[in-house]
């Protein structure tokens, strides 16, 4: 039973970090990215490929993950976000960052191929059950990533300029921020927060090319639950959506957890569309 | 607020329309060749599910990625009723066309309520969900293993009758979505896409317009299923899976979001392109990928759009503007108060 509860929560740190991507993009362009889930895949694998398959170092391993995720994040502003923000208001951006996603995806599973396979060991440690440093290293850094994220928007000016320009796009560019660059700063950020939670979660997760989809509807899940744009949120809701997916494989087993998952969503967002701890309204009239 | 000036046909239409229809009833007799019949009774099984689809996203502006879900019920209804049952197959086409519309009904309840990404991500969830459903409920699907599809009875058991059968339900469908888009619904539709708060204001029942384009499209979504379970003789659960509702989403935005034949372009180019050039079969799905972003980012209103433009400027159609000249003498009046 504990390890039920300890691999919901770990599953919850990696929903949440997810949902915390989709928040730092949505700040400055207004852009739910289809791709959020990618990063985590893109990471996992260049992960994998750079301990297991050129027997490099673990640390290596991660500067080339964070660096794969920020190059990764700038080229989707650059292609999938920036001209379809810049010439039109309707929703085309679902379609580009939608195309973008299928073709990394693609590329990945014609490149890596489509089996999962192992991720290295981050730390040297004996397996220990559910005090495994699979569960806790996701979920530890979920939190300090939440943590981090809430001191960057409060203390340093870039993060003050995110939340300016997700409050009003126009009044901040009228203020003289310089709105596109700072959208393609905040994607480069959110590719390599994206790219660390596949780090934490590569032990739990593997290297599958699948992962991004699946993970990308799970993070926005739990970034619907808590709410867009609270850090809380969807730190809260990836726990709960997390703990509803590991019971639900305890007790009725892994083919009812999406089924289950996008009941919490729909029956959530009927009840109170904003999300737990969301303020902005998501319904239009 | 822009306005897409809904496609006009008066004169060479039916011309158009009356070679191609002669091309696609003689195909049989063009080629011969049973593969290439397969392949083309593949594009309008696509068609009958796309046609409809292109009401829901290109005139209604609703993202919906997950009707392969609703194709995948479709088709395992069909094979339940028609094969398991012994139902007449064409009662059994119309009985999984009718379920799909009831569980669009259900879907879209909730769903269409949400805005755009909301609504897409619901979709691609359900998509999921229904694959992930047919691999556990055995004891309905047969699991991995998958079961027969029933072939419907005398003029249509053949290659050839089966081809003839799926275009006329295809330009059956495309007829209807026709009639319903260039009439009140059709308007109804791409007011509320292109701004619902102006829809709202001109009483245009929003909610209610997405329902019933929605349910409309799961029925034909089942037929289509059904169709194509006939058509593959033999469904899995490995043959829905969330790609396709990509493929299908792809074949709109090429053919041309809110044009009508653009459906039929978009499923015969995407079923065309990998089986003429053979290399790219291996790299489908990162293909369909790549069109869409090319298209999205250059020909945003798809390959539909661009033949309607380039016919009209061949026609030397003046280009249609709607300014509007403001009656500058009635205001002057107006303001001194002299009316």
């Amino acid at each position: 039973m504990l390890l039920v509860i300890v691999s919901g929560l770990a599953l919850g740190g990696l929903y949440g970090m997810t949902a915390l991507v989709y928040n730092v993009m949505y700040s400055t362009s207004k852009v739910l990215s289809f791709g959020t889930g990618q990063f985590a895949m893109v990471g996992g694998i260049v992960t994998a490929w750079l301990v297991l398959g050129l027997h490099w170092p673990i640390w290596i391993g991660f500067l080339g993950c964070l660096a794969s995720g920020a190059a990764f994040g700038w080229l989707s502003e650059v292609i999938a976000v920036r001209r379809i923000v810049a010439t039109s208001d309707e929703h085309l951006w679902v379609l580009s960052t939608l195309a973008l996603s299928t073709m990394v995806q693609e590329g990945m599973a014609i490149w890596w191929g489509t089996d999962p396979t192992p991720f290295p060991r981050v730390f040297p440690q004996e397996f220990a059950g559910s005090f495994d440093q699979k569960f806790w290293l996701p979920l530890i850094l979920a939190v300090l990533m939440a943590i981090g994220l809430e001191q960057f928007y409060r203390h340093t000016m870039v993060g003050k300029l995110f939340i300016a320009m997700s409050e009003d796009s126009f009044a901040a560019r009228a203020r003289g921020v310089a709105t596109d660059r700072m959208r393609s700063l905040s994607y480069v950020f959110a590719g390599v927060l994206g790219s660390l939670a596949g780090f934490a979660g590569g032990q739990l997760t593997f290297a599958d090319f699948a992962l991004g989809t699946a993970l990308g509807l799970s993070g926005f899940i739990a970034l619907a639950v808590g709410g867009i744009g609270s850090s809380v949120g969807a730190l809260v809701g990836g726990a709960i959506l997390g703990m509803l997916t590991s019971l639900t494989t305890h007790y009725f087993g892994a083919e009812y957890q999406k089924t289950i998952a996008i009941g919490l969503l729909i029956l959530l967002l009927v009840v109170r569309p904003q999300g737990l701890f969301g303020t902005t309204r998501v319904r239009q009239v | 607020m822009k306005q897409r000036p809904l496609p006009q046909h008066r004169h060479v239409r039916p011309l158009i329309v009356g070679i191609f229809a002669v091309f696609a009833a003689a195909l049989p007799y063009i080629t011969g060749n049973l593969y290439y019949l397969h392949v083309a009774t593949i594009i309008g099984v696509y068609w009958v599910l796309i046609s409809t689809l292109n009401l829901l996203v290109g005139f209604t502006g609703q993202l919906s990625v997950g009707h392969v879900g609703l194709l995948a019920i479709g088709a395992y209804a069909f094979c339940l009723l028609g094969g398991g049952q012994g139902w007449n197959p064409f009662l059994a086409l119309f009985a999984g066309g009718t379920i799909c519309a009831f569980i669009g009904l259900l879907l879209g309840l909730p769903s269409l309520r949400l805005p755009g990404f909301y609504f897409a991500m619901a979709t691609l969830a359900f998509g999921l969900i229904v694959s992930e459903l047919a691999l556990a409920e055995q004891w309905l699907t047969n699991g991995s293993v998958g079961m027969p599809a029933p072939s419907f009875p005398a003029p249509f058991d053949t290659p050839w009758g089966f081809y003839w059968l799926v275009l006329g339900i295809g330009a059956f469908i495309t007829w209807m979505t026709w009639n319903l888009a260039r009439l009140m619904w059709g308007r109804a539709m791409v007011a509320l896409r292109d701004s619902t708060v102006a829809a709202s204001s001109v009483a245009v029942p929003i909610y209610f317009t997405k329902l019933m384009v929605f349910v409309f499209s799961g029925f034909t979504a089942g037929i289509a299923g059904g169709l194509y379970a006939t058509s593959q003789s033999y469904i899995t659960p490995d043959a829905f899976i969330v790609n396709l509702g990509i493929y299908f989403f792809v074949a709109i935005i090429i053919g041309g979001r809110g044009v009508i034949i653009g459906p039929f372009i978009g499923a015969a180019v995407l079923a065309a392109i990998p089986e003429l050039v053979g290399p790219l079969a291996k790299y489908g799905t990162f293909f369909y990928g790549f069109i869409l972003l090319m298209v999205v980012l250059v020909l945003p209103g798809g390959f539909g759009e661009l033949i309607t433009n380039l016919s009209a400027k061949l026609r030397r159609e003046p280009q249609v503007s709607t300014n509007i000249e403001p009656d500058l003498e009635a205001l002057r009046l107006a303001i001194r108060g002299r009316i």
